[in-house]
């Protein structure tokens, strides 16, 4: 009798379980997703602490001092090149509604304004299907960038990619110091400790101790000084990324920061500018940093990235 | 209203609960809704309210709606504003460069960040840094004193404090702290008194709307007290609000900016402006490292545009201009405005894009010494001096953390009661 009760209960949640199955099935049932990143320089992983050789116009021997940006609006493609929103697990710490953050450094070496935890693949589901091909913007959407960063959820709160006096934030945040030069060993967490560029009267040496990159919306002044940008910056420099043939189990999306630096000479720095490139107009150092990433610099149109691209995992 | 002599030294105050009733009334009459609601909400949370410490003729600072002003958090944000602990190799408070004896400027013409590294631009005074509606040199898109600290804290260029990537760090040293975590508790008890970013923004920024300064010899002159300044101030004021100078075209207002917002004030004030400072090309190019509002706007019209800067305590705020690169007041005269902007002497030329209204004057030197006499007489004293503003760790009279809750300085009856 026991036994029997048991059992219609068991058959009344089978039941249920179905009919909630059934409720599903118009809209298709979801699989996982996973679309990983990974740093390369010279063909090789990078890594906080070690050296690389032949970087830029002059072949410099650098060391990674911060690798992170963030990626928004991830669709797959499938076979008839339709585009398929991959829904972000919101996990409270890197990812938020469209948005991720990809933190490639794990603090060690250089990367000392890092932190030890990285985040190194976008998760998240789509409906159930063959995938053929993957697109991405880098950088925040324009209705998060100028949310006020003091109660932002995370990842928009992490400092490092503050980017205060423009309103928003950094999309990359990608810097690499020159190895051998003293600042760059362990020490006072602060980047930059030589002259790096010249911000004042009194300091316009053109010598470099590393090259940062910080690409973000600039020209954001609002009409009104008490609201948000209404609309959008003058420079939204945001990337579109678009990479055929991707498939999610199979490959792996390059953030090639050779190719960034590929036309840069990072042991110097224009005088009288931002160290590196900050995204500046004024800052010559920006023009092959701007065209690697495909974005429109000056009165340079934009012509397709080179830093993002597809490789088997 | 009339203000007494010296009444204004003492610019917060406790209130114990019993007086609720009495206080309740006079914010309701003096200061208006946010007050308020300031007021309602602190009675539940917090054993004691917070008025302005003002004369009633000054304008009432509009105060963000999630950060309304307590004593709990101005007492926090006090400490916090002179806290080394708030950089990353612990050397440099907020205070560092905003001296109070300076108002709250620091003397130098830049300073050095925490890397070795001059920075750009001038301290600016925290004088009445309350009714801005903008903040730094020249960037429309800080709004809030909030936000405006997210720049020496955590900017990357110019380093200032270094703590770009180290929030954690920061709110561990504070929580490690024996007072902060009881004074965190007292000012935001609806969060816990969580120690993050947000709080410690908020209790910094309530702390420096407190920094009002409506006490200067020239403040008793205008409210009645004819003797408060000296017949050479006095032609001085003849001729900085005179159509031969133009100065108060721009230096305007109850604080001397036509950059103002105030409660009750349906839209802000803000004026940015060249004054010809630099001419690098003949054309109004600034220094390429800083060309004010157009490194934010990207507006090529917009070179060379800084903010007005108020005038109260100009006097002890030495060196000028956004990069301190005029050393006196007489220099900013003669060699600056009396010139159509230093580019004039210095440059190639008078600035093509500065303001309509630097074209120049003629002074003799008893005028000279009159203006500067008018500009001195702005320097209020008793804000240089209050107590309740000093770095309490440092000052023996000022408030020792989370125990006595007066804070001194001043007589009683200020006058916005």
């Amino acid at each position: 009798m026991r036994i029997f009760k048991n059992s219609a209960l068991l058959l009344v949640v089978l039941y249920a379980l179905a009919a909630a199955a059934q409720m599903q099935l118009p809209s298709g049932t979801l699989q996982r997703v996973e679309i990983e990143f990974a740093a390369r320089l010279a063909g090789k992983p990078v890594t906080c602490g070690a050296q690389y050789e032949g970087v830029g116009t002059k072949k410099s021997t650098v060391t990674p001092q911060d690798l992170r940006f963030f990626v928004s609006d991830i669709d797959l493609l499938d076979a008839n090149g339709k585009a398929v929103p991959v829904t972000l697990d919101q996990d409270g710490v890197w990812q938020y509604k469209s948005l991720t953050l990809i933190d490639l450094e794990d603090g060690k070496g250089a990367c000392r304004n890092g932190n030890p935890a990285m985040h190194t693949g976008a998760t998240g589901t789509v409906p159930a299907g063959n995938y053929r091909g993957l697109r991405f913007t880098v950088g925040v959407p324009f209705e998060l960038d100028h949310i006020s960063p003091l109660s932002a959820p995370s990842p928009l709160n992490m400092t490092a990619m503050f980017w205060s006096w423009q309103g928003g934030y950094k999309f990359i945040r990608a810097e690499v110091a020159l190895a051998g030069n003293s600042a760059n060993a362990a020490g006072p967490m602060v980047e930059n400790k030589a002259p790096a560029h010249t911000e004042a009267p009194g300091d316009r040496s053109p010598r470099s101790s590393g090259f940062p990159v910080h690409v973000g919306s600039t020209g954001c002044a609002s009409a009104s000084p008490t609201t948000a940008p209404a609309a959008e910056c003058k420079n939204p420099n945001r990337i579109s990324v678009m990479l055929p043939d991707f498939d999610p189990a199979k490959d792996v999306v390059i953030f090639d920061l050779g190719k960034l630096l590929a036309d840069s000479d990072v042991t110097t720095n224009t005088p009288n500018t931002a160290p590196g490139c900050m995204s500046g107009e004024n800052d010559s150092d920006c023009i092959p940093i701007m065209k690697a990433l495909g974005l429109s610099f000056r009165s340079v149109p934009a012509s397709p990235q080179v830093v993002f691209y597809r490789e088997a995992k | 209203m009339s203000p007494g002599p010296s009444n204004w030294g003492s610019l917060i105050r406790r209130r114990p609960t019993l007086l609720l009733p009495l206080g309740a009334f006079a914010l309701v009459l003096f200061a208006g809704p946010v007050w308020w609601r300031a007021q309602a909400r602190d009675s539940q949370l917090s054993q004691s309210t917070l008025q302005w410490v003002k004369p009633g003729w000054a304008p009432v600072p509009l105060v963000p709606a999630d950060n309304p002003m307590t004593s709990a958090k101005v007492q926090l944000g006090r400490l916090l504003f002179y806290d080394k602990r708030l950089s990353i190799d612990q050397s440099m408070s907020c205070g560092r460069c905003h001296q109070q004896a300076k108002a709250f400027t620091d003397g130098e013409r830049t300073h050095v960040g925490v890397n070795g590294l001059p920075g750009t631009r001038n301290a600016m005074t925290l004088t009445n840094v309350a009714y801005y509606p903008t903040y730094t040199w020249a960037n429309p898109i800080i709004t809030s004193l909030e936000r405006q600290m997210l720049v020496p804290l955590f900017g990357d260029h110019p380093l200032e404090m270094g703590m770009v990537g180290h929030e954690d760090e920061l709110a561990a040293r504070l929580s490690q702290d024996g007072e902060y975590p009881a004074l965190f508790a007292a000012a935001f008890p609806e969060d816990g008194g969580r120690i993050d970013l947000q709080h410690i923004t908020k209790a910094i920024a309530a702390f420096e709307r407190t920094l009002l300064s409506f006490n200067s010899p020239y403040d008793r002159y205008k409210q009645g007290d004819t003797n408060a300044i000296s017949a050479s101030a006095k032609r001085g004021e003849a001729l900085f609000f005179g159509e031969r100078l133009e100065c108060y075209h721009c230096h305007d207002g109850v604080n001397f900016t036509d950059n103002h917002i105030q409660q009750g004030q349906a839209f802000p004030e803000q004026g940015f402006h060249n004054t010809g400072l630099y001419n690098e090309d003949g054309q109004g190019a600034y220094k390429s490292w800083d060309h004010g509002l157009r490194d934010v706007t990207l507006r090529a019209e917009d070179e060379g545009a800084f903010r007005t800067p108020t005038l109260r305590n100009v006097a002890v705020t030495a060196p000028y201009m956004h990069d301190g690169s005029l050393p006196t007041l007489e220099v900013v005269i003669r060699q600056h405005y009396a010139v159509k902007g230093h580019s004039a002497i210095s440059g190639k030329g008078p600035n093509p894009l500065r303001s309509e209204f630097i074209e120049g004057f003629k002074l003799s030197n008893r005028e000279v010494r009159d203006l500067i006499a008018f500009l001195n007489s702005l320097t209020d004293q008793s804000f240089l001096d209050n107590p309740a503003l000093s770095d309490p760790r440092a000052s023996a009279s000022g408030v020792r953390a989370g125990k006595t809750g007066t804070q001194t300085g001043g007589d009683e009856h200020a006058s916005n009661k």
